[in-house]
């Protein structure tokens, strides 16, 4: 990261620390909503004592706080404003000026996640006192669960990118957004556990970049993968990583090709 | 500094007529029209140069400038900023270029001044040590001291315009494009504005203003380009084009009795006597190369008892009405330059 970057991720920082109040309270409410589908597996687990889709009421419970952490970690900020930047037009500003869009953009969404990291720590603490702990891993398996957890941020960060850029093509975001936010929810396990769905869903999940950013980091923590299979897992990450940041450059180069073709 | 030959951009717009059945035939069949917004623009403006860019709404000002800048790229014709063509090489060109768009902000609205400005210290790779004598060389003209530790968004319009100005100019760029600067400015913020955009100048910095007000024009430029339909109408001197066109000067006089009636035409050829708002007001409109104020005064004196009078110069206004009003054409046969 070259200086600038470090001041981008600095001044993100600082506008979190700026709506500090309103940044606690969307995130609160994704907590309650943690509560709520909590509540539901709980009652599905016959009150905690039974299990489903092959996993005990505390592995559930675990899965649900990673996958909390997961959807929380580059959330809200980032999705909206590169949109908002497309469609008020002041991304010519940025053309203007000497700098790399995507990695000052991703160095911007650092500093918001750091926001998102201290609320992740406060709310995972007050979840676990209200539902009582989890299974904690150790060993290689901790290792492995920090690097899918640390590779979900640049996963999900290709992900929005790329949806907010589709604002030069369609001239509105509300459809892009709300599509993105289901195709993740459903595709990623962030509500359900990928092993619930029909065969071909699961096929269909296993092939995409979403799983990534939820169901991979919640099966390495829980330990439902075995060490090759959580390896095999990461690096799926890391491909997709790879392809979506390398993707998004070329679909920048056609937006901006567009942009200066229609005078944005 | 900037050379532009041939520029032209046309555009394409989607031709979507209204109605369900023919936004249904657009999306399957989208027909587009096309709008050509600069046709054809020749420019070659020096170092230290100030060039007024003027057009009614609609004229290409925006598009010129866009590609001026890289941010747009022409559909033909050549533009060399510095030696480099500002599309291919937008990052080399930024380096150059200073932009402000007076309707946009560059800082970070929830965060002081100071934050934003450290921030392109950092992109232009500007040393500590410079960036602070740059801080203290923009603090008489845009009094900064006292923005920075404001956030942006508690700014006042004619603050934030400064702030976004020290944005703009913090790297020292050789060829800056203001685009409406003074815009929403109060009387005292657009004189401090205009004072700072002439001492620039003075530095050897090449200044484009695109702007739809007159004083801009007449206080910090020397040259002005008129743009029509994506075309330059005129370019040249702005005190050459005010002679052409803006020869009308105007005496108002307050007379001390009622004096309905009174009409110098007889004792001035070719001037107009206008009735005040009341029967001791009256104006009288003259042709500032046929006859003198004091012409004026001397004729009203044979007619009436003065009070008191106020003299209306020309101004560019008067030019840039008529360009407006299309009266161009037949006021310039040829053109200046």
């Amino acid at each position: 990261m070259r200086a600038h970057h470090r001041t981008l991720t600095r001044l993100a920082w600082g506008t979190v620390l700026a709506y500090r109040a309103d940044f606690v309270l969307q995130l609160l409410g994704v907590a309650v909503q943690t509560v709520a589908v909590i509540a539901v597996w709980r009652v599905v687990t016959a009150g905690g004592t039974g299990s489903a889709a092959g996993l005990t009421w505390d592995q559930l419970k675990a899965y649900l706080l990673i996958a909390f952490a997961t959807g929380t970690l580059m959330s809200g900020f980032t999705d909206w404003q590169l949109a908002e930047r497309v469609l008020s037009g002041n991304v010519a500003l940025e053309l203007v000026k000497p700098v790399d869009y995507q990695l000052a953009r991703f160095a911007e969404a650092l500093g918001y996640v750091a926001g998102e990291v201290v609320v992740v720590l406060a709310m995972g603490t007050v979840l676990l006192v209200a539902f009582g702990g989890v299974p904690v891993p150790g060993g290689a398996q901790a290792v492995l669960f920090l690097i899918s957890l640390l590779a979900v941020i640049p996963l999900k960060f290709g992900l929005i990118y790329l949806s907010g850029m589709a604002c030069f093509w369609t001239e509105s975001y509300y459809g892009v957004g709300v599509a993105r936010v289901a195709v993740t929810n459903i595709l990623s396990g962030a509500l359900v556990p990928i092993a619930l769905y029909p065969d071909w869903l699961q096929a269909l999940c296993r092939l995409s970049p979403f799983p990534g950013i939820v169901s991979t980091p919640a099966l390495v923590f829980l330990g439902e993968v075995g060490v090759a299979e959580a390896v095999r897992l990461i690096a799926w990450q890391f491909v997709w990583i790879a392809v979506l940041w390398l993707g998004a450059r070329t679909v920048w180069r056609l937006a901006v090709t567009r942009f200066s073709a229609h005078g944005g | 500094m900037i050379e532009a030959r041939g520029l032209t951009k046309v555009f394409r717009r989607a031709d979507k007529p209204p109605g369900l059945a023919a936004s249904v035939r657009h999306l399957v069949r989208p027909r587009y029209a096309e709008h050509t917004a600069v046709a054809g623009i020749d420019l070659s403006i020096g170092a230290g140069e100030a060039v007024a860019y003027v057009g009614p709404n609609g004229a290409g000002k925006s598009t010129t400038v866009k590609m001026l800048t890289g941010i747009v790229h022409p559909t033909a014709g050549e533009i060399r900023v510095c030696g480099l063509d500002p599309h291919r090489n937008r990052h080399a060109n930024a380096r150059n270029i200073g932009v402000l768009f007076g309707q946009r902000t560059q800082l970070w609205w929830d965060l002081p001044v100071r934050d934003s400005l450290a921030l392109l210290r950092d992109i232009y790779r500007i040393p500590e040590r410079r960036y602070r004598a740059r801080l203290d060389e923009l603090e008489p003209v845009l009094g900064l001291a006292g923005l920075l530790p404001v956030l942006a968004r508690k700014l006042s319009l004619g603050q934030r315009m400064r702030a976004d100005l020290a944005a703009a100019l913090l790297h020292d760029p050789r060829v800056v494009y203001l685009d409406e600067p003074t815009i929403g400015l109060d009387v005292t913020a657009r004189d401090a504005m205009r004072g700072f955009l002439r001492d620039l100048r003075r530095t050897g910095t090449t200044l484009m203003i695109t702007t739809h007000d007159l004083g801009d024009i007449e206080e910090v430029c020397d040259r002005i380009v008129i743009l029509d339909a994506g075309r330059i109408i005129y370019d040249g001197p702005v005190t050459a084009i005010k002679d052409r066109l803006a020869r009308d000067r105007a005496v108002h006089f307050t007379l001390a009795d009622a004096c309905p009636g009174v009409d110098l035409s007889t004792d001035l050829p070719g001037s107009r006597t206008v009735a005040g708002e009341d029967e001791r007001r009256v104006s009288v409109v003259f042709d500032r190369f046929v006859h003198g104020a004091g012409d004026v005064l001397a004729a009203m004196a044979r007619h009436a008892r003065v009070v008191d009078l106020s003299i209306d110069e020309p101004s560019i206004d008067d030019v840039v009405r008529r360009v407006y009003a299309g009266a161009i054409g037949d006021a310039l046969p040829d053109r200046v330059r």
